[in-house]
C-alpha cells in the first residue's frame, strides 16, 4: 500500500519534470519530441484501454484521423477558436464511435479486428477522393493561434496528461474492474445481469473521445494532414508501444511510447535502415521480452529484492 | 516498487531527449529529403546517392567559398516516407535536430509541403522536384524547383506528338491516386484540351497495385487514338503490355516518364514508340559528359540508370554552392535572393532560374525539356527543347 | 459479348494467384489462430528470389528460360520454406493462439524483412524474362500463353491442395485443429506438430505463388503488401480458416476488381471492397463458406 503511494508519488513528480522541461527547454527539436511522444503515449493509451476489455481496436487510427480532420477543417476552412476546434475532435470521436461500437460490437475478437482495421482503411480512402478535404494533398495550414506556440508544448503536455488521466481513472474505477471481468470471461459477466455490449460501448466511446483530441492536437502539431498519415500503420504502432512497454501497467504504454517515438527519431536519417530497426525492434521485444519492458522490470525488482515485494 | 520504474522512465526519457545537435566549423550540411522505403524507394535512394556524387565534386574542387571561408560539403538523407506526418518528423529531425539549413532534394508533394511550412519558417533554402503548382510562388520565397514540372513539359511534349501524329483526336488517362497524381492529371487534361482533343476517359488507380488488367479492359474499350500514363515507369509498361494483349494500337504517351528503362524491361516489345516527358538518355549523344559519368556510376552503384529527378539533386547543389558563393554568405535567405539572377553550370550546361509568369515568382529551374521515344527498347531522346525563357537570359549574359 | 468475355478472362487470370495465396493464410490462421501479417513477405521474397538468381544461371549455365525458371522456382521455394521453418520455431511457436500477440510480432517482421529487403535488392523494380511468346483467346478474351500457362499451375496447385486437406490423414487434422482445438488434441492429434505443418504448408503457398507471379509482374520489395490486403478481403468474406472459402472468395474479389473496376473506378472498387468486408463481419461472420465459431 504504501509502495503505491510512493509510486503515484514520483510518477507525479516525473510528470511535473517533464512539464518542467517542456516550458524551458529553448530547442525546438526536443519540444517537438515531447510533443511527439504525447500524442504517441495517448494513442498507445487508448489503444490499450480497449485492449482491458480484451478487443483489438485498430479503429483508433480512424478516429485519430477523423480528429485531426474536423480540427483541420475548423480552423483552416471556417476560422472557428483553438479550443472549439480541439473539441471536435472528442465530439466526433464520440459521435462515430458510438454509431461503429452499436453496429460492430456485435462481434469480437480477430472479426472486431479485422472490422476496425477495415474502417481504418476506409476513412482513409474516402478522404482520398474528397476533394472538399483537400483530395490526396491533404489540409495545410492548421496553425494554433501564434500567442500559444511559447506555450504549445506544455499545453499539449497537459492535455495529453489529462486524456491519458481520464482512461486512467476509469481503468482504476468500478468500471475498471467490470473490464476485467469482461474480458476474462464476458458470457459470465452477462449473466450476473450486466450489459456487456453497453460497457463495451462506454469503453470505447472514451479511448475515442481520447484519441479523437489528441488528433485535433495533432493536426495543429504538425500544421499540415494528408490521408497517408491516418493508414492501418498508426495503431499497428500504437501497439508495438503497448507490447513493447508492457501491457500490465498504463505507464508501461507510455514508458513503449517513449521509447520507439525517441529511437524511430534517433534512426531519421539512417536512410533505408529506418524500417529495418524499427521492425527489429519490435521483434526482439516480443521474442526476450513478452511482457514488455514493464513487466520484465518489475521481475527484475521482484528478483533483485528477493521475493520480497 | 512501481516508483523505481518511474524513474527508470524518466531516465529513458531524458536520455533520448539530451541527444544534442552538433554542429562543426568549415562543414555544410546538405538534406536530401526523400522516400526511401515503399514504392517510391528507388528515386529516394538514386537521389541520395547523386548527392553524395556532387559533394564529393564540390569538395574535389575545393568545396564552397563564402565570407572568408570555405566549406566542405556533406549530405545527409532523410526518409520522409512519402507522407505528410514522416515528412513533418523527418522535417523536424533535419532543420531543428541537425541544424541543416540546405535542402537539395525533395520529393513526394505530400511530405515536400510539410516541409515547406518549417523550412520556410526557420528560413532553410528548399530545392524539390514535388510538381504542384502551389508549392512554390511569392509566399514561399525560399522553395525552388530543380526539375521541369507538368507546367514546363506537358505543352512542349503535346506540341511534338502532334507534329508527329496530326490525326489523333481523342485520349484515354490513367493517374495514380496520389496528391502528385492528382496534380498530373489537372494540367495535363487542361492542356489536352487546349489543343483540341477529347478526353474519354480519365482513370484512377492506387500505387501499389500490381495486376492492371482491369485497367487495361477499360482503357482499351475506350478506342482512345493516344494513351496517356501518368504511372510510374514500371506500371505503365505493364498497363501497355495488357492493352497490347487486348489488341489495342495507338499512340502511347508517358508523360510523367521518367525512364524507358523500367517502362522497357516490363512492357517489352508493347511498350515500342512511347514519347516520354520527363526521360532521358544520359548515355547518349545528347547528354553531356557530367550525366554521362553519373550515369556510368549509378548503373555500377545502383543497377539502375539515372533518371532526371534523381539527376536534379546534383543541380540543385551547384545551383546551392552557386548561390552560396555569389551572395558570399551562408545565409539561405541572401542565397534565396540571389538564386533569380544567378546564371549557374547545371549539368546540362548553363542553367537560371525563372517561371514568372507562371507561379508569380522565379523560383523554377530553367533547364531543357526533353521529348523522348523509347526506339529498340531504349530511350531515344527526339528533341532538347531549351527554354524561351532561359534563351533570352543567356543572350543577355556578357 | 467481348467485352465481358474479357472481364471474364481478367477474373480468371488474377483470381487463380489470389486463391493460391490466399490459401495459405487462411490455412495458417485456421490452424494456428495467427493472422500472419508476414505473410506477403514469404511471396515477396521468392519472387525476388527469382528474379535475382535467373540472370545470373543464364550467363552461366547457358539453361534454356523455361529450365532456368524451374529451377530458381524450386530452389526460391525451399529457401523460403526453410526461413518460415526457422521464424515458426524462432518466434511464431511462442504466439500460438494468441491473436494480438502474434499480430504485433508479424508486423514487426513485415517492417524488418520488408527493410532487408529493400537494402539487399534496391528499390528499383525487377523482372523475369519472357518464359513463352504470344498470346492466346478464350472465349473471346485474349490473354497472354504464359499467364495461361501459369493460371493454370495455380489452379492445378490449389486442386492439389484441396485434395491433401479433404482426403488425407494430414488434410483431416489440420481440419480437425482448425474447427476445434481441444477436441482434436483429445483425439489424440499432437497439436503442435500440426501447427507447424501447417504454418509450413502456407509458407509454401505464399513462396509458391510468389514464384508463379514473379514472370507476370514487376517485382519490387513491397508487392506483397498489395496481395496482403487483398488476402484478408477474401479470406475474410470467404470464412477465416475455410479452405473452400479462400477458393470462392478469391475468384469473388478478382471480379469485383475486375467489373467495378472496369464499370467504375478501380480506387472506387476498393473502398467497396473494404465496405463489403465490413458488411461480411458483422452479418455472416463466419463468411460465405466458414463454420459458425465463436
Amino acid at each position: 500500500m504504501l509502495s503505491a503511494r510512493v509510486g503515484q508519488c514520483i510518477t507525479a513528480l516525473g510528470a511535473v519534470a517533464v512539464l518542467a522541461f517542456a516550458l524551458l527547454s529553448e530547442n525546438e527539436y526536443h519540444q517537438h519530441m515531447l510533443i511527439w511522444i504525447a500524442l504517441n503515449a495517448v494513442l498507445a493509451v487508448g489503444l490499450r484501454f480497449m485492449l482491458l476489455v480484451g478487443e483489438t481496436n485498430i479503429a483508433t487510427g480512424a478516429f485519430y484521423g477523423m480528429g485531426a480532420y474536423i480540427a483541420a477543417v475548423f480552423t483552416v476552412k471556417w476560422g472557428l477558436p483553438f479550443p472549439v476546434a480541439l473539441l471536435a475532435g472528442g465530439v466526433l470521436g464520440v459521435l462515430v464511435s458510438a454509431a461503429f461500437g452499436m453496429i460492430t460490437l456485435r462481434t469480437k475478437g480477430p472479426y472486431f479486428m479485422l472490422i476496425s482495421f477495415a474502417f481504418t482503411e476506409v476513412t482513409r480512402l474516402i478522404y482520398t477522393r474528397v476533394e472538399w478535404l483537400g483530395g490526396n494533398s491533404g489540409i495545410m495550414g492548421v496553425f494554433p493561434p501564434q500567442a500559444l506556440d511559447p506555450w504549445m508544448p506544455a499545453f499539449s503536455v497537459l492535455l495529453c496528461g489529462g486524456l491519458i488521466l481520464l482512461m486512467y481513472l476509469c481503468e482504476s474505477s468500478h468500471l475498471g474492474k467490470l473490464f476485467n471481468a469482461i474480458q476474462n470471461n464476458d458470457a459470465l459477466v452477462e449473466t450476473v445481469g450486466i450489459d456487456v455490449m453497453q460497457i463495451k460501448l462506454v469503453c470505447l466511446v472514451v479511448a475515442s473521445f481520447a484519441v479523437g483530441v489528441a488528433g485535433s492536437l495533432h493536426a495543429h502539431v504538425y500544421n499540415v494532414i494528408s490521408p497517408g498519415d491516418f493508414s492501418y500503420l498508426l495503431p499497428v504502432f500504437a501497439l508495438a508501444y503497448v507490447k513493447v512497454g508492457g501491457d500490465s501497467h498504463v505507464l508501461g504504454s507510455i514508458l513503449g511510447a517513449t521509447l520507439l517515438t525517441v529511437l524511430s527519431q534517433a534512426l531519421q536519417g539512417a536512410g533505408s535502415l529506418e524500417h529495418i530497426l524499427f521492425g527489429g525492434a519490435i521483434v526482439a521485444a516480443m521474442l526476450v521480452l513478452p511482457d514488455g519492458l514493464w513487466g520484465g522490470g518489475q521481475r527484475l525488482l521482484r528478483l533483485l529484492s528477493g521475493g520480497r515485494a | 516498487m512501481k516508483h523505481l520504474m518511474a524513474w527508470a522512465a524518466a531516465a529513458v526519457l531524458a536520455a533520448g531527449i539530451a541527444s544534442g545537435a552538433r554542429a562543426e566549423d568549415n562543414i555544410l550540411r546538405f538534406g536530401v529529403f526523400v522516400p526511401m522505403s515503399g514504392a517510391a524507394a528507388s528515386w529516394g535512394i538514386g537521389s541520395a546517392w547523386v548527392g553524395q556524387q556532387a559533394a564529393k565534386e564540390i569538395n574535389d574542387h575545393g568545396g564552397i567559398k563564402a565570407g572568408g571561408k570555405t566549406y566542405k560539403v556533406e549530405v545527409i538523407a532523410y526518409e520522409n516516407g512519402y507522407n505528410s506526418a514522416d515528412g513533418g518528423k523527418a522535417a523536424q529531425a533535419m532543420l531543428n535536430r541537425d541544424g541543416i539549413r540546405f535542402v537539395i532534394q525533395g520529393i513526394g508533394t505530400a511530405p515536400v509541403k510539410a516541409l515547406q511550412s518549417l523550412s520556410e519558417r526557420t528560413g532553410a533554402l528548399l530545392l524539390q522536384i514535388a510538381w504542384g503548382k502551389s508549392v512554390k510562388g511569392p509566399q514561399a520565397p525560399l522553395t525552388f524547383t530543380s526539375s521541369n514540372t507538368p507546367f514546363e513539359l506537358f505543352g512542349p511534349l503535346i506540341d511534338a506528338v502532334k507534329r508527329q501524329h496530326p490525326e489523333a483526336k481523342t485520349v484515354a488517362l490513367l493517374n495514380p491516386n496520389d496528391a502528385t497524381g492528382q496534380e498530373v492529371e489537372e494540367e495535363v487534361v487542361k492542356q489536352y484540351k487546349a489543343r483540341g482533343y477529347t478526353i474519354l476517359t480519365s482513370a484512377w488507380y492506387e500505387r501499389g497495385t500490381t495486376e492492371f488488367q482491369p485497367i487495361a479492359t477499360k482503357l482499351a474499350q475506350t478506342h482512345a487514338d493516344i494513351m496517356d500514363m501518368g504511372a510510374p515507369p514500371a506500371d505503365s509498361g505493364l498497363v501497355f503490355k495488357e492493352l497490347s494483349v487486348q489488341g489495342w494500337k495507338g499512340i502511347k504517351i508517358q508523360s510523367a516518364g521518367t525512364g524507358a528503362d523500367a517502362t522497357v524491361k516490363v512492357g517489352g516489345a508493347a511498350v515500342e514508340d512511347t514519347y516520354m516527358g520527363a526521360a532521358a538518355d544520359f548515355a547518349g549523344p545528347t547528354a553531356t559528359p557530367i550525366q554521362r559519368k553519373l550515369n556510368e556510376g549509378a548503373l555500377a552503384a545502383l543497377h539502375e540508370p539515372l533518371n532526371v529527378l534523381q539527376l536534379a539533386t546534383w543541380d540543385a547543389a551547384m545551383a546551392t554552392k552557386a548561390g552560396i558563393e555569389k551572395a558570399n554568405s551562408i545565409d539561405p535567405r541572401k542565397v534565396a535572393k540571389v538564386l533569380p539572377d544567378l546564371i549557374f553550370e547545371s549539368s546540362y550546361g548553363p542553367a537560371a532560374f525563372g517561371g514568372k509568369e507562371t507561379y508569380g515568382s522565379p523560383q523554377q529551374m530553367l533547364v531543357p525539356i526533353i521529348v523522348s521515344q523509347i526506339k529498340n527498347g531504349q530511350t531515344v531522346e527526339i528533341e532538347r527543347i531549351i527554354p524561351a525563357e532561359l534563351k533570352q537570359r543567356l543572350a543577355k549574359q556578357p | 459479348m467481348g467485352l465481358i468475355a474479357q472481364l471474364l478472362v481478367n477474373t480468371l487470370q488474377i483470381g487463380a494467384v489470389y486463391v493460391l495465396f490466399s490459401l495459405g493464410l487462411t490455412l495458417v490462421f485456421g490452424v494456428m489462430k495467427v493472422i500472419n501479417f508476414a505473410h506477403g513477405q514469404f511471396f515477396t521474397l521468392a519472387a525476388l528470389l527469382i528474379a535475382a538468381a535467373m540472370p545470373e544461371l543464364t550467363v552461366r549455365f547457358a539453361l534454356p528460360a523455361w529450365l532456368d525458371y524451374f529451377v530458381c522456382f524450386a530452389a526460391a521455394s525451399l529457401a523460403v520454406s526453410a526461413l518460415a521453418a526457422v521464424l515458426y520455431f524462432g518466434a511464431f511457436e511462442r504466439y500460438l493462439r494468441d491473436l494480438i500477440g502474434s499480430f504485433i510480432l508479424s508486423v514487426g517482421l513485415l517492417l524488418l524483412m520488408e527493410g532487408i529487403y529493400l537494402w539487399v535488392f534496391s528499390g528499383a523494380p525487377r523482372v523475369v524474362p519472357k518464359l513463352l511468346t504470344g498470346q492466346v483467346s478464350v472465349l473471346g478474351g485474349s490473354l497472354e500463353t504464359q499467364r495461361l500457362v501459369i493460371c493454370g499451375i495455380a489452379l492445378a496447385f490449389t486442386f492439389g491442395l484441396y485434395q491433401l486437406v479433404q482426403h488425407s490423414k494430414l488434410g483431416k487434422a489440420l481440419r480437425a485443429v482448425a474447427e476445434d482445438r481441444e477436441a482434436a488434441m483429445l483425439q489424440g492429434i499432437r497439436y503442435r506438430r500440426i501447427s507447424f505443418y501447417g504454418f509450413m504448408i502456407g509458407s509454401a503457398l505464399a513462396a509458391i505463388s510468389g514464384g508463379l507471379i514473379a514472370p507476370l509482374v514487376a517485382i519490387s520489395p513491397s508487392i506483397g503488401n498489395d496481395y496482403l490486403s487483398k488476402a484478408f478481403i477474401i479470406i475474410i468474406i470467404g470464412g477465416l480458416g475455410s479452405i473452400p472459402g479462400a477458393i470462392l472468395g478469391g475468384f469473388l474479389i478478382a471480379a469485383i476488381e475486375s467489373f467495378a473496376g472496369y464499370f467504375f473506378d478501380l480506387s472506387y472498387a476498393t473502398i467497396a471492397m473494404f465496405l463489403l468486408v465490413m458488411v461480411f463481419l458483422l452479418v455472416r461472420p463466419q463468411g460465405l463458406l466458414g463454420h459458425a465459431q465463436r
